[in-house]
């Protein structure tokens, strides 16, 4: 009996100086505010940012918003009354959220903005690809192969929009009319996809190649809409490749489909990269030192950070996937994060 | 006007009579009339859109809010109502997605021969549904919870159960002997909509001439005179939603077989679809009432307003704004037949 109570004794010892140990090498926990789950950029985005937090030593909680403003506020209010180091904030409404960013901040907990951005109110860092950015590139693509294939910047696009109350998709929306606008033989039609339902986009597809036969390429605003699409061409006897199709986001799926041959391009959007940008200068976040502004090496992209009216913001650039890179582990849609720790900047 | 003029003639109660009859032809058909309004002026107003491969597409899109649509009057008509449909529906369909799928999330199950997918994932699919069904059925009927309740919890945790299971994550990928039933044509028409047409057909059939169908709409009308009557009432409720979830799990599956996969939101708004179909096609939400030739309709109104809006190029907040509108119209609609009938028939 009293070798049993030295045995629970020791093992209790054991667990308590491990738990001490591991507290130790923690320097907090840091709230990430999801927008939603049900978008694998997002989730992926919680491994990432619990990956590269975790190499300079802050534990991440994640909060779902279930794609709602009114929730992401009230777990701003939550979160509040938990004196966290910081919170990361990727914005389900980019105007909904600022009072919540305000009384974090006046609270005195530092907010780092992830991918969507928010001008509109001071922050403590910015994280981000750009989605009009996203969609400049999405534009400069769809100019290319519209070239390719008739000789010149001319044809038509069939633009699939995510939800069209979603911020995201119009700031995509606005970078890529923003680019193809400058080439007035390319008519573009654009409809949207009610809540991002994949089933919706192959509707509009099925419609629009009845009426418009012509079409020479669709642009989904995010891979898994393409694949209700693919699905729906293949349904109707069409090829991967007889009519060009490209997306966003840069999902494994949307990988998948460009080694099918039913996608042409999809734009990558860094998710590791700006993931680990937060983590690079939460030292300084949380510390409230200050950022300078330049050039960094963010995983082996090159990144400028500016100092913006609304705090540091640092740009990764996004990608053009085709089928020459599409296996590079670089882009995270193949599902191979960095193996080497990110080193917070000094 | 003497009083000779306002004597029946000769001949008069028959022309009364038939009176009489296309009143009440066109009252029950009144759904139909206005899906073909709809579509002739749909035809004449917008470029492009009168063509056979329009008329299809309107038919194959409505397969999935039809076939759910076929559950949820199963449970209005016997007094009840089932909210768990579009989960069911989506969970049904990452189900089939995880365990077949070779892309993001997919088991990448492979049976041989390969046929086998076809059976096993419809079997599997189908039994999802009933037993969501049967639990919700038993929670209403054993424990005598309000279907309302038990139902909506069933959509929430159906929803949340999609999501955990596929981690957010897409999959897709699914083998050709899945995907048979979205890409195959008979007679040029497409799959889907056939099985739609079975579907109705199959079921207005059970409704009117079986005795289940008969003790549904009684049920409906008076649970209580029917269990007197020797009606096995709480029996008939289950199976009412048992099948109501069977054909959720149908609906899911021809959902993942229809987007090569699924995501982690399929067939999200569909709940909403359906019951405006419904309610358009005037089933009635106090129970025993309503036919399915009226849903069908209702379905198909629903699809072609979609349709318009997307040959048309208009936004899509449009399509739910009209949507609203006209089951408001099919409820005052509905107010204004009951008057009719009760004045003229």
């Amino acid at each position: 009996m009293n070798r049993l109570l030295r045995l629970a004794a020791a093992t209790a010892l054991t667990l308590g100086l491990a738990a001490s140990g591991a507290l130790a090498q923690s320097k907090g926990t840091i709230y990430y505010l999801v927008p939603t789950l049900l978008d694998e950029f997002q989730t992926g985005s919680i491994d990432a940012i619990e990956k590269f937090m975790g190499d300079v030593g802050y534990e991440v909680t994640s909060l779902d918003a279930q794609n709602r403003s009114d929730l992401q506020l009230n777990q701003v209010d939550d979160v509040l009354n938990l004196a966290p180091k910081a919170v990361i904030l990727a914005a389900v409404d980019f105007d909904a959220i600022k009072p919540g960013i305000e009384k974090l901040r006046a609270a005195g907990i530092p907010v780092m903005i992830f991918d969507r951005q928010i001008t509109s109110t001071p922050s403590d860092f910015t994280s981000v690809a750009g989605t009009v950015e996203i969609g400049h590139i999405a534009g400069d693509e769809a100019i290319r192969l519209l070239t390719e294939k008739n000789g010149s910047p001319k044809g038509k696009v069939l633009q699939i929009l995510g939800d069209p109350g979603d911020p995201y998709t119009l700031d995509i929306q606005k970078g890529f009319e923003e680019k193809v606008s400058a080439h007035p033989e390319i008519t573009v039609i654009t409809q949207a996809a009610m809540q991002w339902e994949a089933t919706n986009a192959g509707n509009i597809a099925q419609d629009q190649l009845l009426t418009n036969p012509d079409i020479d390429l669709i642009f989904n605003h995010a891979a898994h809409l393409s694949v209700a699409v693919a699905a729906v061409l293949e349904a109707q006897g069409k090829k991967p490749g007889d009519i060009m199709m490209m997306s966003s986001n840069g999902a494994p799926v949307g990988l998948d489909l460009i080694r099918k041959g039913w996608l042409n391009v999809e734009v990558e959007q860094p998710m590791y990269a700006q993931a680990a940008a937060l983590a690079m200068f939460a030292d300084k976040v949380v510390n409230k030192q200050e950022i300078e502004a330049g050039t960094y090496d963010v995983i082996g992209l090159t990144s400028e950070l500016t100092i913006e009216s609304w705090g540091p913001n640092i740009k990764i650039p996004g990608a053009a996937i085709t089928a020459d890179n599409v296996d590079d582990p670089k882009f995270w849609g193949n599902l191979q994060p960095p193996t080497t720790p990110v080193a917070a900047v000094e | 006007m003497t009083l000779a003029d306002s004597m029946p003639g000769p001949g008069s109660e028959p022309r009364q009579e038939r009176h009489k009859a296309l009143l009440a032809l066109l009252l029950d058909n009144l759904v139909w009339i206005i899906l073909l309004f709809a579509l002739a002026c749909f035809a004449i107003f917008i470029p492009k859109f009168f063509q056979i491969g329009i008329l299809l597409n309107i038919i194959e899109q409505s397969t999935f809010v039809g076939i759910i649509a076929v559950g949820l009057s199963l449970t209005l008509i016997a007094g009840q109502m089932d909210l768990s449909i579009e989960s069911v529906m989506a969970l049904a369909a990452m189900t089939v997605a995880l365990t077949f799928g070779t892309g993001g999330a997919g088991g990448g199950l492979a049976l041989q021969p390969p046929w086998l997918a076809f059976p096993v994932s419809l079997a599997m699919a189908l039994g999802v549904g009933a037993l969501i069904g049967w639990l919700n059925g038993t929670l209403v009927v054993r424990f005598e919870i309000n279907a309302f309740i038990v139902t909506l919890a069933s959509y929430i945790w159906g929803r949340g159960l999609v999501v955990a299971l596929s981690g957010g994550r897409s999959v897709y990928g699914l083998p050709d002997a899945l995907r048979g039933v979205a890409v195959t044509r008979l007679l040029g028409i497409p799959m889907l909509a056939w099985v739609l047409v079975a579907v109705y057909a199959a079921f207005a059939l059970m409704l009117a001439k079986t005795p289940f169908g008969r003790h549904l709409y009684m049920i409906g009308g008076n649970a209580i005179a029917s269990a007197r009557a020797g009606i096995p009432v709480a029996r008939n409720v289950t199976l009412a939603f048992v099948l109501s979830g069977t054909l959720a799990g149908l609906a899911g599956w021809l959902l993942a077989s229809r987007t090569a996969g699924a995501t982690a939101n399929p067939g999200i708004g569909m709940l909403f679809q359906a019951f405006a179909a419904v309610v358009i096609g005037g089933v009635s939400l106090k129970g025993g009432q309503g036919r399915l030739s009226g849903v069908f309709a209702g379905v198909l109104l629903l699809s072609s307003i979609q349709t318009a809006i997307n040959v048309m190029g208009m936004p899509p907040h449009y399509t739910m704004m009209i949507q609203g509108t006209l089951v408001l119209a099919a409820v005052l609609l509905d107010t204004a037949k009951n008057g009719l009938r009760r004045r003229y028939l």
